[in-house]
């Protein structure tokens, strides 16, 4: 090892070794998880400004009764890519793709994710399926049986188009791409924590990420599966959902919602993580029942397996299955109000400094019990039966989306930003933006509740004056409008104070996290030394810290031979192995065009040529496979 | 500062952990797993629904195929874990020969089982009903995934011809997991497969 | 898609103003102001919950405020530490969501589902069975020839079990101030219970999503006292009444029957409501507009620009065989 190098020349190693190619090829062949974590980052905000046009389009249409800004055709369509769009080419990606790729190596002290080709992968299939999804609006073919396309209406018989067949496409494309992204995370937070970083020393955000893949893995399959069922009864005369040859409709609501309650928590799960990196930092202690809330994030994800049929409980399924998952559903709160109160209590015990992130991050408490408060209602059965499709059921999810997951991006955006970018953003205007955000957000959704209760059902492209729903609705609209204006301020501030921000330095806010003890932006390697870590709250203990830099002087633990990085046991985080990481492969991309094509034969049922296409992705494979490694 | 120190004298690969390879192939596992959990749970939900299963005019399947052929798939397992080992040991012709072995049985089965399929379609079509719709797909399904195993091993076989390196070794101690779960589902498949026989 | 050129905007504009003077003969769908005794549970309910969320909402916010109002102190305001924070986190984080929940979960899924509850077998007086149809609704009555489409009438103080069944695709069937939902699915037939405790017209739509015009799906539920209801049902019941028909009836012989039955003449075709006693109802086309000539003589021409994709075609018709269809149709009584 380097034991003779001065600090200097080691760093300049290091540099070499991790040094990017330059300029666009750069970034299409790369593998560094920041930089993939930022390819991410810029794709779902552009999905996220789609589905929100998406979502004015709809505001703007049901401001008055009666109104013919667009047909009921159009409406079902912007509907179904607002939500499809939403759920899952923005916040998925976003949370997983972006938030997790770049900031998880970056708090478990690894110099990448574990797969790092892979990695790549996965975000190119992403955005292939991004592009095809929404290829279908420039033929006037977009998915329009809502996002949860309920059969017999999505079947061919009452959906001749290419609709449907571009929603079960897209969504079992994309999911190849969060499963890639989910092993991902797994395996980079199981092995490359670095070197004493024990499971009981994981930062809460790792936990949430971890949570969130688990769920993701087991819970994908059920929506793959589903939507292979579907496109065999579309395109090639299968039986799987129709009643006279021996099928069901309800399964698929079964098997989409054995997807979709768990997804809800994928949803959110990162928003926790997200809220307890923020909190501690800001309220300037550890958080308080560490344990029980990395318990709880875990629970959640595993009990949320058990709950699915609450979006069924109007379909007449027998009254004790009802019963059952009613009382499984009120089970799942508990993980929840566990970490509020933990949250709570972490602030008051602490002395907290109101910055903009940790507004965010209270707005998003307030939201989420909102939300939350609303999900335990429907977990009453006759309450559900009575107000499930309506307007209530849009409230509820938005708060405990947009409310409860969004808002800690915001937040986290604000927090990381002077990490990613090296630079600060601009206070006093990001406290303006949460407040008009914040209200915006009220002024959408909080009217919803009281159209639904007064008999207001979704999915309406019109509806009629004098049933006392036309002032909400306007107010919801104005909301809608307030909240872009919001968002508009959020990003511009990022957007100026990444040009012209005052230099960051490496730690701003003094957060407890492995990221905070590296520069401001990451140099590629990430971290010049391995550190050693003794707490979950590395960046404090600064006894260690400085004895790192002793040892990183003395030339341990640099680990500069090559593109290496340290890989540590699963549960005791002890040093196994030091892994030799992989260079920028522009197999990747190449292969997701390959797919992406094939899914574009696919859908027009040119079944050889699609089988073709594929077969050129697995030559990519294979040439991608043929490089090793160990012989860069 | 023992883990720097311990940084130094590295715990090499293929020893006593398992490589992130392993890892990552045991998630990878763990999602088909539960895709084939997915089909056969829909298969049972099918059957739940209906009143003749097989409807009337399907024949029962066969029991002496499907048995004899898994049977065949299973044992494949045994060269597979000693070529694993082999590798391990860096001992590369006798790994070479027990992979080439059990790739050789495995096509033998995939063969034979595509054989099954076509005559069993040209019965009774997967248009004719849930049933027939529900039996196909699982068994395409779990044949593709013997597919998949082939063309891994063929791959394995080309770059082992090559010498051995560390990431190869890896690859075929990933691929000989993904095998034995393959066969594990392969069994259930077919539990499934013959269960209106039971 | 399927867009309103602009020569029906005016037709559509008139749609709109109707739609104003309907709203009174629709009825509202305010699940608070119930009109029997399982809608007046499910909002006893809600009131009940809404008052335990608001308390929950008060003491999360509360905690906030102090948070920020005593954010240079580090302590708790009874001077405790993170020992007294964790037992609170597991009291108010645990115990007592479990009792709260424990308590609402008995409550609501046990004494209250079982007054929403599909009624137990022969513990009603009245069946009425309801057909999802795109975009209507099929209305009959068990042990009578009556045949309705989307204005349901019941008795009131009745316990009525309702049947919901679907044509095509799956549709929701709700009528906000009786009772809960209930899915209409392929293959199945659920039961719900209806129950007026004052007459009234009650509106209701379809509430799962269905297609183009599931905003235009609604229906009215007629609750009338039982000697009402007894006399209309023995009407309906009755053949077409001004069936002897006339030019207007050849008309509809032509274009119409294939999809239409008026019982008592040979039209019977079954893919559009029943029109033996259209004149008894107040509404067309699921609610969407108000039954009189002048939108009856509307609907038949273009039909199209008040429900855009519906089943019926638009019959460009010459005013003659116009006026003789509408007036045939006025006088099915
Ligand atoms: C981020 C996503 C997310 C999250 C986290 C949740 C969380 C919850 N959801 Fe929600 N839900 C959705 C997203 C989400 N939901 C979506 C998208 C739909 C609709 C899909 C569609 O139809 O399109 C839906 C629909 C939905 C339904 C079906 C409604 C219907 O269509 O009929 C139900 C029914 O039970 C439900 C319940 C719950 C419950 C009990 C929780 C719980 O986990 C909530 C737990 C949290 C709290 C309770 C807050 C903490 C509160 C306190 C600390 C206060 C003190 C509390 C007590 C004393 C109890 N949700
Ligand atoms: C992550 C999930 C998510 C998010 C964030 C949102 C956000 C919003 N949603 Fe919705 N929504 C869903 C998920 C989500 N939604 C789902 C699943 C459904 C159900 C669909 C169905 O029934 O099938 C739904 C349905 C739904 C409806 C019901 C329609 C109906 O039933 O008829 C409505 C109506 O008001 C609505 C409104 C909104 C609004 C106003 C926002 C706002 O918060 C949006 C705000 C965003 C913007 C205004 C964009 C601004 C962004 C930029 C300007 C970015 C700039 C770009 C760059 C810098 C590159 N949504
Ligand atoms: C192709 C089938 C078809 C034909 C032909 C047809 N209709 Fe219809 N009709 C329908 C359907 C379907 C509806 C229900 C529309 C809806 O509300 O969505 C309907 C609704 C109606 C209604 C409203 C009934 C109600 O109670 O809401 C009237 C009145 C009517 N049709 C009259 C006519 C007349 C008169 C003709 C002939 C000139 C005619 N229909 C021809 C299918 C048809
Ligand atoms: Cu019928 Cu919605
Ligand atoms: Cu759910």
């Amino acid at each position: 090892m380097a034991v003779a190098v001065p600090p200097p020349e080691r760093l300049d190693r290091l540099e070499r070794v991790w040094l990017p190619r330059p300029g666009v090829l750069g970034w299409l062949t790369t593998v560094d998880h920041k930089r993939i974590g930022l390819l991410y980052f810029w794709t779902t905000l552009v999905f996220f400004g789609a589905g929100g046009v998406e979502a004015l389009l709809l505001r703007t249409q049901l401001a008055r009764a009666d109104a013919h800004l667009v047909g009921p055709e159009t409406f079902d369509q912007l509907l179904t890519m607002h939500g499809v769009t939403m759920i899952f080419f923005f916040i998925i990606p976003m949370t997983t793709g972006a938030f997790g790729n770049y900031l998880l190596p970056l708090m478990i002290g690894a110099r990448d994710m574990a797969f790092p080709r892979l990695n790549a992968l996965s975000y190119w299939i992403f955005l292939g399926a991004g592009l095809f999804l929404y290829s279908s609006m420039f033929v006037h073919a977009a998915p329009n049986a809502g996002w949860f396309d309920y059969v017999p209406l999505a079947l061919r018989q009452y959906d001749r188009g290419l609709n449907v067949d571009y929603y079960a496409l897209a969504l079992i494309f994309v999911g190849i791409s969060s499963t890639m992204g989910a092993l991902n995370l797994i395996v980079t937070t199981f092995r490359l924590r670095a070197p004493g970083m024990s499971m009981n020393r994981m930062p809460l955000f790792c936990f949430a990420q971890l949570a969130a893949a688990l769920a993701l893995v087991f819970a994908l399959p059920a929506l793959t599966a589903d939507c292979i069922f579907l496109e065999l009864q579309r395109k090639a005369g299968f039986h799987f959902f129709d009643v006279a040859h021996g099928g069901d409709p309800l399964l698929w609501q079964h098997l989409f919602w054995i997807f979709g309650h768990p997804e809800v928590y994928i949803i959110v799960l990162p928003a926790f993580g997200i809220a307890t990196s923020i909190i501690p930092t800001f309220a300037r202690r550890r958080m308080i029942a560490f344990p029980l809330v990395a318990m709880a994030e875990l629970l959640v994800a595993f009990i949320g397996f058990g709950v699915w049929a609450h979006h069924m409980f109007s379909t007449g399924l027998s009254t004790a299955t009802l019963v059952f998952f009613a009382a499984a559903s009120m089970m799942v709160v508990i993980p929840s109000t566990i970490q509020v109160f933990a949250w709570l209590f972490t602030v008051n015990i602490g002395t907290p400094v109101f910055r903009a992130p940790l507004l965010f991050i209270g707005g998003f408490i307030a939201f989420f019990v909102l939300g939350g408060l609303s999900g335990i209602m429907f977990a009453a059965i006759p309450f559900d039966q009575a107000l499930t499709d309506t307007y209530f059921v849009v409230a509820h999810f938005h708060f405990i989306i947009f409310g409860a997951a969004v808002f800690p991006i915001f937040g986290g955006m604000y927090y990381w930003f002077p990490k990613v970018t090296g630079r600060m953003y601009h206070e006093r205007i990001a406290q303006a933006s949460f407040w008009v955000t914040f209200a915006g957000t009220m002024l959408t959704f909080f009217p919803m509740h009281i159209v639904g209760l007064l008999g207001m059902t979704r999915r309406v492209y019109t509806y009629e004056p004098g049933l006392g729903w036309d002032v909400y609705n306007l107010l919801e609209t104005v909301g809608g409008f307030v909240l872009a204006i919001g968002l508009l301020m959020i990003f511009a501030n990022l957007a100026w104070s990444g040009l012209r921000g005052a230099p960051a330095g490496p730690d701003p806010f003094y957060g407890g996290t492995l990221e905070w003890t590296i520069p401001s932006p990451p140099p590629h390697y990430n971290f010049a030394l391995i550190p050693t870590v003794t707490s979950p709250y590395p960046n404090w203990d600064s006894r260690e810290r400085l004895a790192d830099r002793e040892a990183f002087a003395r030339g341990v633990g640099v680990l500069d031979a090559g593109h290496e990085t340290p890989v540590s046991t699963v549960a005791d985080g002890m040093l196994d192995d030091v892994a030799t990481m992989p260079a920028e492969s522009g197999w990747p991309p190449l292969l997701a065009v390959a797919v992406t094509v094939g899914f574009g034969l696919l859908l027009t049922s040119h079944y050889a040529t699609a089988c073709a296409s594929f077969a050129l992705a697995v030559l990519c494979l294979v040439a991608w496979h043929a490089h090793e490694p160990e012989e860069s | 500062m023992s883990a720097h120190d311990a940084s130094v004298r590295v715990v090499r690969a293929g020893e006593a952990a398992r490589p992130n390879g392993w890892w990552g192939m045991a998630i990878f596992v763990a999602s088909e797993a539960t895709l084939f959990g997915t089909l056969v749970g829909t298969y049972l939900y099918l059957r739940g629904q209906a009143h003749h299963w097989p409807p009337a005019g399907v024949p029962r399947p066969a029991l002496l195929a499907p048995l004899g052929l898994t049977t065949l798939l299973v044992l494949t397992a045994l060269p597979l874990v000693l070529a694993a080992g082999w590798a391990r040991q860096a001992k590369r012709g006798p790994a070479w020969r027990a992979l080439g072995l059990a790739t050789v049985l495995q096509i033998g089965y995939l063969g034979l089982q595509l054989h099954e399929l076509s005559t069993q379609i040209a019965q009774f079509s997967p248009r004719a009903s849930s049933y027939a719709s529900m039996y196909f797909t699982l068994l395409v399904v779990a044949h593709l995934h013997v597919l998949v195993g082939v063309a891994l091993n063929l791959w394995l076989l080309a770059r082992l011809a090559r010498g051995l390196t560390r990431y190869r070794v890896v690859g075929l101690r990933a691929t000989v997991f993904y095998w034995l779960a393959v066969d594990v589902i392969t069994v259930v498949v077919v539990a499934v497969q013959l269960s209106p026989r039971l | 898609m399927t867009r309103v050129p602009a020569h029906r905007a005016a037709s559509v504009g008139l749609a709109a103003a109707t739609a104003v003077l309907l709203a009174g003969c629709g009825g509202s769908q305010d699940t608070l102001d119930p009109g029997g005794r399982p809608e007046s549970k499910i909002a006893h309910l809600f009131w009940v919950m809404l008052a335990g969320a608001g308390i929950g909402f008060a003491v999360v916010v509360g905690l906030l405020l102090l948070g920020w109002w005593r954010r240079d102190r580090a302590d708790l305001p009874g001077g405790g530490g993170e020992r007294a924070a964790l037992r609170l986190v597991v009291g108010l984080g645990v115990v007592v969501p479990i009792v709260v929940l424990v308590a609402l979960f008995v409550w609501a899924d046990f004494f209250v589902a079982r007054v929403t509850n599909a009624p137990a077998a022969s513990s009603t007086s009245l069946t009425v069975h309801v057909t999802g149809h795109d975009w209507w609704w099929g209305v009959r009555y068990r042990g009578s020839s009556a045949v309705t489409a989307n204005e349901i009438h019941i008795p009131t103080h009745t316990r009525v079990d309702l049947i919901a069944t679907t044509e095509d695709v799956i549709h929701s069937f709700w009528v906000p101030e009786l009772n809960r939902k209930i899915d209409m699915i392929p293959g199945r037939s659920n039961h719900i219970l209806l129950e007026a405790d004052h007459p009234g017209r009650f509106r209701g739509q379809c509430s799962e999503f269905c297609g183009l015009q599931h905003a235009h799906m609604a229906l009215v539920v007629v609750a009338q006292p039982p000697q009402t209801f007894r006399a209309w049902l023995a009407k309906l019941a009755q053949p077409a009444a001004g069936g002897s028909g006339g030019a207007g009836a050849e008309v509809f012989a032509r274009d119409c029957a294939s999809c239409h039955a008026i019982r008592g003449t040979a039209a019977d075709g079954n893919v559009g409501p029943d029109l033996t006693h259209l004149a008894t109802r107040r509404t067309l086309g699921a609610i969407t507009i108000r039954n009189d000539p002048d939108h009856l003589r509307r609907w038949i021409r273009d039909s199209q620009a008040y429900k855009p994709g519906n089943l019926m075609p638009s019959f460009p018709l010459g005013s003659r065989d116009l006026d003789a269809l509408v007036a045939y149709l006025g006088s099915l009584d």
